[in-house]
């Protein structure tokens, strides 16, 4: 399946150690992408990847420092959205792509609460920059892993919604998470 | 029908106000002992008058800034001293972006376009700190008598954002509120406790009518014709009123709603699209 992107300059932003950076990057590279660094301003596919926190809670031994710096991962991805949005828009073409915690859309998912609370708020971000931005031909979309998904299943997620198919899809939320979760909305 | 509620011990932020007001007066007239909190000692002292006129003893007022987890911590170490230990807390804070009193629009208005970094950062301070800084003072209390009831007063924005506002700000940290709401109810059900998320659509507050007039004004409209534009929209053909949310409230802090936990619960007089 040619996913037409070949030639696009693509960033992929994650903690070091999460192995789902480098998998996107393959899928990307693979496609013709061009991955650069994550301060080029000429790219047009973005991919964040959400820290993930086992067992992370909202209770126990969480301050307000804890919030505030979980909060700065959705900030920083504002800020970064922000910073490549311009030249999508001018170009008519762009692509954002968050990759989040299962767990903001099913509580049974994974406990990762704070990875939860900020993926919603870019769940919310998303529906915002759908209608701001999708006259531009930019879209954003969520990826949720959950449960026993590998980082391939969900690299190839992401990848897919930064594709010319995926072009209508805007707003959306993917769960990929092996069906672990289990709500049905 | 009887709630239950005579005796116990409620907090009410936002209190002095609009939807926060008619929380607190409704939860005194079912025999509820209420403390309202907020920024502004002159308002309150006025709703807790009103308040004694029919609940005398039942209401206590003290100041306070709600988004400050120190404030949020001595208003409950007075409502402890001053009624008991806390069984209901409804956090009822609301966002800057219409609050027209402060300039024009509010503060925290604007588009994805032309918000920072910093705009994000005091918006989850106004919305987020405030409601988890509340609930997580008065758990210990209400986990001690395995009985509790936590609210958040938030926007149905949390579910489908009103995307041809300049709202990005409540749009993007509201499903996060209610996310840890959904969150805190599932751990603390074994508890006793229940937690609700209570999300308001076009409720006709006095923010909400000095916003009407706001809007109408940078628009050159009337305001009958702004709120007429807004109404039209609503399937049941009107605004709600402040009490209509207190009545929620109300029930789920009954008995007869103690299984009713992790919701939000939309009151918009229908306009929610989502299934």
């Amino acid at each position: 399946m040619d996913l037409e992107i070949a030639g696009r300059r693509a960033i992929v932003i994650g903690a070091d150690d999460d192995p789902v950076v480098a998998a996107c990057e393959r899928l990307l590279s693979a496609e013709g992408a061009e991955v650069v660094a994550a301060d080029d301003r000429e790219a047009t596919i973005v991919i964040v990847a959400g820290s993930r926190r086992p067992r992370s809670t909202l209770l126990e031994g969480t301050g307000v420092d804890d919030l505030y710096s979980a909060w700065d991962e959705a900030v920083d991805t504002i800020t970064e959205y922000r910073a490549t949005a311009e030249r999508m828009t001018t170009g008519g073409w762009g692509r954002l792509v968050w990759i989040g915690s299962a767990q903001a859309k099913s509580v049974d998912a994974e406990q990762d609460e704070l990875g939860a609370v900020v993926s919603l708020g870019m769940l919310g971000l998303h529906k915002v920059v759908t209608s701001e931005l999708g006259p531009g031909g930019v879209t954003a979309n969520a990826v949720l892993r959950g449960g026993d998904a590998t980082d391939e299943d969900v690299a190839a997620a992401a990848v897919f919604l930064c594709s010319a198919g995926a072009g209508f899809l805007s707003g959306i939320t993917m769960v990929v998470d092996g069906g672990a979760g289990s709500g049905v909305f | 029908m009887d709630y239950k509620l005579a005796g116990r011990v409620a907090i009410v932020s936002g209190g002095s106000r609009g939807i926060g007001r008619a929380i607190a007066e409704l939860l005194a007239t079912e025999g509820a002992r209420v403390v309202i909190a907020s920024r502004t000692l002159s308002n309150l002292e006025e709703t807790a008058a009103h308040i004694e006129t029919f609940a005398p003893g039942r209401v206590h007022a003290v100041a306070a800034d709600m988004t400050d987890p120190a404030g949020v911590e001595d208003v409950v170490a007075q409502t402890r001293a001053h009624f008991g230990p806390v069984e209901i807390a409804v956090s009822n804070v609301i966002g800057h972006v219409i609050d027209v009193s402060r300039e024009g629009e509010g503060p925290g208005a604007g588009s994805f376009a032309s918000l920072g970094s910093q705009d994000y950062r005091d918006e989850f301070r106004q919305l987020f700190v405030s409601s988890w800084a509340l609930a997580r003072a008065c758990i210990p209390d209400m986990q001690a008598q395995g009985w509790g009831r936590i609210f958040n007063i938030g926007s149905h924005v949390a579910r489908e954002p009103a995307t041809h506002l300049p709202h990005v700000l409540p749009n993007v940290v509201r499903p996060a509120v209610a996310g840890m709401h959904r969150l805190l109810a599932a751990r603390l059900a074994a508890d006793g406790i229940t937690v609700n998320n209570i999300l308001t659509g076009s409720i006709l507050t006095e923010r909400n009518a000095s916003y009407w007039q706001w809007l109408a004004g940078s628009r050159g409209q009337t305001v009958e014709q702004v709120t007429a534009e807004a109404t039209a929209h609503i399937p049941l053909g009107r605004m709600g009123q402040p009490s209509e949310m207190a009545a929620l409230v109300a029930f789920l802090s009954s008995e007869q709603a103690s299984r009713i936990t992790g919701q939000s619960l939309s009151v918009t007089g229908g306009t929610a699209a989502h299934v």
